[in-house]
């Protein structure tokens, strides 16, 4: 690529520009030649494309807060930056920022408490006891995909397993769960860049904040054992108790958060396990090898792309002075191809030196609470595939002959992953 | 507002003034004290927030749940004073807690 390309590339509009969306990599590489971290011309953004410098912005929660992380950096903030220390606008405000009362987006006590609260779902014994509903599951859509000698990875598989896993998690009554799918595939993508319609009553998680209410009034009223009856009853560290709408967006958030990144990441780990050479017989060959490859497609190819962060006080990173009142978008995708921290970053290599250290799913306070379901739900769908089938292929009528393939990435400027996965499956 | 009294791989000693009610984990990684990656994030489900207590402060803690005694048998170099700082609890009763971050280089 000539500098000309480069200069272009670096000047387009990540937030907005298609082409971006099916190689994101190539833009983050064009603006981490102009270094770690780099002001964007003529916005109030810096993008920190560097390991180092990403950890530094996640880690520094006493400048930055958070209230942008749903919505992106590229809104204009709804006040007039004064003062040296913007939480106090932050918070008198924070209903006019998009999604600014969800958990990644919330700050200092009232994050950490609510975080406090779902944190004991996701225990090693409590991921335990999920698990066999997990593998039941799984084994029941890969079946059903090999019958059919093939099947839509994402809408077939990925969709509904992960949101029938957190229905499971939370407790939610079998009835209700096919609503829920229905409901969830119906909606936008978070940061869907096509995304006209903001009307927050259609949007998935109110539709479902309408039965979590009815969960958690009667969990309260009749206690009866369940993981909605201890979510109803729950209280803070401080021994204080949240009222049953905190416990709602909480609920409802599990829904939004784990479903679309999980289903992604089982799209794109499905891509390498294809692609590159011998990595499927190696890992038939050796199942136990699941983990260490889940962890080289996080690090290459996580679900997501970005999470932005404001400077409510004027601080510095990796020596650059960030202003109070700028945003700063954390590109955790080039974090984890930073050069400086991963030896030839763009190759696919199991096993890698300290490979769990990876960004994808962020660091410090905001570290998604999801992840170590995210990894056994990965793990289980690919030990069900091996099991059931003797190869897996790219569907030669969807995606192109072999060396040809064309794929079509989610149209959002936060997940990364495919809208389609077709596959077929050669049964064992 | 407990004291917590930590000790970096490096040798380092931070006096931290925690908040009642938050863990030994957040106190120290929200002190800026650098040699604890704690990558779940609190979850006691990766170990990586290994610490061992000051041998006269081991009566301050409740006994671990099985959850941390299975995780802590992952750690590179456990002994009777390890624990994960996610799961320690600091409240008023606990000031002065001192902690050593275990080294996992």
């Amino acid at each position: 690529m000539n500098d000309v390309a480069d200069i272009d590339l670096a000047d387009r509009d990540y937030f907005s520009d298609h082409s971006i969306l099916l190689d994101p990599y190539q833009y983050f590489e064009a603006l981490r030649d102009k270094g770690p971290i780099y002001r964007l011309p003529g916005r109030d953004i810096f993008v920190v494309t560097g390991f180092a410098e990403s950890l530094e912005v996640l880690n520094n929660t006493v400048d930055f807060s958070s209230v942008v992380a749903t919505g992106g950096p590229a809104w204009p903030l709804p006040f007039a930056v004064a003062g040296d220390d913007l939480t106090p606008l932050i918070e008198a405000n924070r209903d006019k920022f998009l999604g600014a009362d969800l958990l990644v987006a919330r700050d200092d006590k009232a994050h950490y408490n609510s975080r406090a609260l779902l944190s004991r779902l996701f225990t090693p014994s409590r991921l335990k006891a999920n698990e066999a509903y997990m593998s039941g599951l799984a084994a029941r859509l890969v079946s059903n995909a090999v019958a059919a000698g093939g099947c839509e990875l994402i809408k077939d598989i990925a969709v509904p397993f992960a949101t029938l896993v957190v229905a499971d998690l939370l407790g939610v009554p079998d009835a209700d769960r096919d609503h829920f799918m229905e409901v969830i595939a119906a909606g936008p993508p978070p940061g869907a860049l096509d995304s006209a319609v903001r009307d927050e009553s259609q949007q998935p998680l109110a539709i479902m904040a309408g039965f979590f209410v009815n969960y958690l009034i009667d969990r309260k009223q009749n206690p009866r054992g369940d993981v909605l009856t201890e979510l109803a009853t729950a209280s803070y560290p401080d021994g204080t108790s949240p009222d049953i709408a905190e416990l709602v967006r909480l609920s409802t958030f599990l829904f939004g958060a784990g479903q679309d990144t999980t289903a992604k990441l089982l799209g794109n780990a499905m891509r390498f396990l294809i692609e590159v050479p011998g990595l499927q017989a190696q890992l038939r060959a050796d199942p136990s090898l699941l983990p260490a490859f889940l962890e080289e497609v996080l690090r290459l190819e996580g679900s997501t792309k970005m999470t932005a962060r404001l400077a409510r006080k004027a601080t510095t990173v990796g020596g650059v002075e960030i202003p109070i009142g700028t945003k700063v978008m954390v590109a955790l995708a080039a974090a984890n191809r930073d050069p400086r921290r991963w030896e030839n970053p763009r190759e696919f290599v199991l096993n890698r030196p300290k490979i769990k250290e990876n960004l994808a799913f962020g660091r410090g306070a905001h570290v998604c609470i999801g992840n170590p379901l995210a990894r056994v739900e990965a793990r289980i769908v690919f030990e069900k595939l091996f099991e059931q089938t003797s190869q897996i292929d790219f569907d030669a009528k969807v995606h192109g002959p072999r060396g040809h393939n064309q794929f079509d990435y989610e149209p959002s400027f936060i997940i990364r992953g495919l809208e389609k996965l077709q596959l077929t499956l050669a049964p064992r | 507002m407990p004291q917590l009294i930590v000790t970096s791989p490096q040798g380092d000693v931070h006096e931290i003034n925690a908040d009642a009610n938050t863990t030994a984990m957040v106190a120290i990684r929200d002190a800026g004290v650098d040699g604890l990656l704690a990558l779940c994030g609190g979850l006691c489900s990766c170990a990586t927030c290994h610490v061992y207590v000051a041998p006269e402060c081991a009566g301050m803690l409740d006994d671990m749940s099985d959850d941390e005694n299975e995780l802590l048998d992952g750690v590179a170099r456990r002994t009777a004073l390890s624990r994960l700082s996610c799961q320690i609890l600091l409240t008023e009763a606990r000031d002065g807690l001192r902690l050593s971050i275990a080294d996992e280089n």
